[in-house]
């Protein structure tokens, strides 16, 4: 198998004179979870979509561990999926779709599979046209998890999901994380994402604007410092990493800092340093300042 | 609203309702306009057609004891009606293709209705709008007028036409009522149906099994002396005794029109009380799994072609048993009139004298609802695709082509199960009056129209890998298109070659005569390469889900 359970080269897509899609170079290392973001129309559906074949790519090509995603006899022997808009057949029940999609799927390992159902607790005695939103969400994610598959891609799975079957969805994930699957999860639920992801790539206008591991993520960023002083200011001019310098009070200083903070602190050493703060972005602010950039 | 001197919010929120009116007014407008275009022009068309050939057709062979003999005919009084005013262009014109123009007009209306309300309500492209201001029962009744005034104009269109060339203006206009209000009244139904049935499938289905009845009444009426009044409990019957060309009477009309405006303002009744996407007949909320046909894609393909294939076997057999009933009493008739084989022999129906000849005959129709069955069948499948019922199965490990041929396969079965029981059907008929007709030459004669059901299922392939929007349209096309060409040009005396166009031509009449293998098997290849070119569009395309 592939050491790359996804890997797109040079992948576009086109609709008409809209670029949806534009050279994305992605590869996800078999056995992460990795979460894939961006702002509304960025083009994550789109992607998903090219990964499953069920688009043709306008030039480039996507693998499935190893194998051409249009080949779906192969790489959906090896993949589960959860759409963001779930449509079930309306006369099916919910017991009839499990199992419709376990024998006509990748596989299905039965005993987990009502083990997800009493934890999602999910009623399989309805019609599919009777679920809410959320349960059509979860009768999707019972049949993907039930699968085993190696990989699972999710788009937006969770949008519909209430706090508690949010808990259980990262529940599953990271049992799946522990056997070895791999997870490729779209999602705008920053929290989620921090919580169960290794590695993000974040997409805007068809474009891949970073990919990092949620850990590096941060010392990538900015941080905001504040040093209050006694006697002269300290110097910091030509110091590396560091920007914005600002007095914000006859004893205060402001500036940001990026990269490692020693050579700031030796900075700082030339003065008298009375109280020192140092504002970590929450990956919330990082994502933001990502999808920001769009508007301008 | 952008008008600073308004002169009150009050006034300011009239007008921007009208205008979220006339948007919604758009908005349906824009979802049945290409079929109604159609109908309209069929109806126009249709009855052009037939009442300006009238003279050269039928004129001089008509006498009043050929007249009489056909009036009193009970098996052509059940198929065609009862005869009036044969004797003129505008009332021949009525018998030939009245109650056809309204099943047309009667069907397309009762399925444009059931699927721009509760197709649309079901698929929930109705939430955003009926989060605005407009109620419910305003966006039904909104989608009910239009189809309305389609109908209508189908009625405009047919008097238009009668009365353009040269019929009275009095039958004309009658006779375009009578088409008018069939589609008023079933657009109506359906339009209710639609409140009260919790899904689509069964509003049609209600809708088609009430127009099925008032097709039986009317048949039942005009066929046997005595039952007559059952004809006005039929809206094709009240059009039948409205007797367009000859008494002219508008009474059968007026009891027409109050029915339908009944069913009109029961609409909104029904409408008010109900919840969006909930009907009166709330869907059971449980059920015990039942697990048959599940296994696999070509296993859930058969299993989503029971339901409607049993439907429509009932329609098929029903009209079919009919047919067999009536062998004998169409026979005589036939081989005591030889004016009137004659007459048929022209529009296409040779050798009506035997029972061999009248069913090979019949039979030949049976290949329009076996065609539109399969074309309506892959119209199901491009449905469940931009539904996205499909996306979890394709997400699975099976490829477009395997898919589709479990489809194709699923639906060929169907059509072939289809005309099997409009051969056996017939063949019971026939066996209990009595009619000399063999079983094996019964479902020889009904398979032979296959082939046609064949191009159209290549149509409709060709359609979903090409056009998806438009399956149901194109893959009729055969069929429905076909008929229609033939019989344009079998009554306008076209060129030679406009005919050999229409696979109807190439259509042997079994089992009267032998089958033509040749051209079944040259329909067969074409549908095959047709539906191949369709595939590979579908093996390329995007799905759209
Ligand atoms: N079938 C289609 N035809 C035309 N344009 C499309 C089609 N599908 C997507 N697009 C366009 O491609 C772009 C990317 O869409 P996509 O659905 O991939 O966005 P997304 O990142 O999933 O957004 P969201 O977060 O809202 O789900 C959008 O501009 C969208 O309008
Ligand atoms: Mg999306």
């Amino acid at each position: 198998m592939d050491a790359f359970a996804v890997r797109t080269v040079g992948l576009i897509k086109r609709y008409g004179r809209l670029l949806a899609l534009d050279a994305l170079d992605l590869a996800v290392p078999a056995g992460s979870v990795f979460g894939f973001l961006g702002p509304n129309g960025a083009g994550k559906s789109t992607t998903i979509r090219l990964l499953l074949g069920m688009a043709r790519p306008t030039a480039g090509y996507a693998r499935i561990f190893g194998t051409d995603a249009q080949d779906v006899r192969v790489t959906h022997r090896s993949l589960a999926y959860v759409p963001a808009d779930v449509a079930l057949w309306p006369q099916l029940t919910g017991a009839e779709t499990l199992e419709l999609l376990g024998r006509t799927g990748p596989g299905v390992d039965r005993g987990y599979r009502d083990e997800l159902v009493e934890r999602f607790a999910l009623d399989v005695s309805k019609p599919g046209r009777t679920y809410s939103t959320g349960n059509r969400q979860k009768v999707a994610l019972v049949a993907a998890f039930a699968t085993r598959a190696p990989l699972l891609v999710f788009d937006e799975p969770t949008s519909g999901l209430d706090p508690l079957m949010e808990r259980e969805f990262q529940h599953a994930v990271a049992q799946a994380r522990e056997r070895g699957q791999t997870v490729f999860l779209s999602s705008h639920q920053l929290a989620e994402v921090e919580s169960v992801c290794d590695r993000v790539a974040i997409l805007r206008a068809g474009k891949l604007v970073e990919v990092a591991d949620v850990a590096n993520l941060r010392r990538l960023h900015r941080s905001q410092v504040e040093v209050t002083f006694a006697g002269t200011a300290p110097q910091l001019d030509g110091v590396p990493g560091v920007e914005a310098v600002e007095r914000v009070g006859p004893t205060r200083l402001r500036f940001t800092l990026t990269g490692p903070p020693a050579p700031a602190l030796r900075g700082l050493a030339t003065a008298d340093v009375t109280a020192l703060t140092i504002h970590e972005p929450t990956l919330e602010e990082i994502f933001l300042d990502y999808y920001d950039e769009v508007s301008r | 609203m952008t008008a600073v001197d308004a002169p009150a919010p009050q006034a300011a929120r009239a007008a921007g309702q009208t205008g979220a009116i006339h948007a919604l007014t758009w908005l349906a407008v824009r979802q049945i306009r290409r079929g109604a275009i159609v109908v309209i022009v069929l109806a126009g068309g249709m009855s052009a057609m037939v009442a300006t050939t009238y003279a050269s057709t039928v004129g001089d062979t008509m006498d009043a004891a050929a007249l009489a003999a056909l009036a009193e005919n009970p098996a052509i009084r059940t198929l065609f009606g009862q005869p009036v005013a044969l004797d003129s262009a505008g009332g021949f014109t009525v018998w030939r293709t009245g109650t056809v123009l309204a099943v047309v007009v009667g069907v397309w209306a009762l399925l444009a209705a059931t699927r721009i309300t509760r197709g649309a309500e079901d698929a929930g492209h109705w939430d955003l709008l009926l989060a605005g201001r407009i109620p419910l029962s305003t966006v039904v009744m909104r989608h009910a007028t239009v189809v309305v005034t389609a109908a209508l104009f189908t009625g405009v269109s047919t008097a238009a036409a009668l009365t353009a060339t040269g019929t009275p203006a009095a039958g004309a206009t009658l006779h375009g009522a009578g088409v008018a209000l069939v589609g008023v009244f079933f657009a109506a139904a359906a339009t209710l149906a639609a409140q009260i049935f919790p899904h689509r499938a069964a509003a049609s289905g209600a809708t088609v099994a009430l127009l099925g009845t008032g097709l039986l009444l009317r048949m039942v009426g005009d066929g046997v002396d005595g039952l007559g009044w059952l004809r006005w409990l039929s809206p094709f019957g009240l059009t039948a005794i409205s007797r367009p060309y000859h008494d002219n009477r508008a009474l059968p009309l007026v009891v027409l029109a109050l029915a339908s405006s009944a069913l009109l303002v029961a609409i909104p009744a029904a409408a008010a009380h109900r919840d969006v996407r909930g009907g009166w007949f709330a869907p059971r909320t449980g059920r015990a799994p039942r697990l048959r046909l599940l296994g696999s894609i070509p296993g859930f393909a058969l299993r989503r072609l029971l339901g409607p294939l049993t439907g429509w076997a009932a329609g098929v057999g029903v009209y079919y048993l009919l047919i067999g009933l009536l062998a004998v009493s169409m026979t005589d008739f036939l081989a005591d009139n030889p004016r009137f084989a004659d007459l048929a022999a022209q529009a296409g129906f040779a050798g009506l004298g035997s029972v061999e000849g009248y069913v090979a005959a019949m039979f030949v129709l049976l290949a329009i609802p076996a065609g539109v069955f399969a074309a309506v069948r892959v119209a199901a499948t491009a449905t469940a695709e931009t539904d996205r019922r499909l996306t979890l199965l394709y997400a699975g490990p099976v490829t477009r082509l395997r898919f589709l041929t479990a489809e194709t396969a699923s639906t060929a079965t169907g059509a072939v199960t289809l005309t099997a029981t409009a051969g056996l059907a017939t063949w019971i008929g026939a066996r209990s009056i009595g009619a000399p007709l063999h079983l094996e030459a019964a479902l020889a004669g009904a398979v032979n129209v296959l082939p046609i059901a064949a191009l159209c299922l290549g149509a409709a392939v060709f359609a979903l890998g090409w056009l998806p929007r438009a399956v149901s349209l194109v893959g009729s096309l055969p069929a429905v298109g076909g008929f229609l060409l033939q019989a344009i040009a079998d009554s306008t005396g076209a060129p030679h070659w406009v005919g050999t166009l229409s696979p109807f031509t190439h259509l042997a009449p079994v089992p009267d005569l032998a089958p033509n293998w040749t051209a079944s098997v040259g329909m067969l290849i074409t549908a095959g390469a047709v539906a191949a070119v369709g595939a590979i569009g579908y093996h390329h395309r995007d799905l759209r889900t």
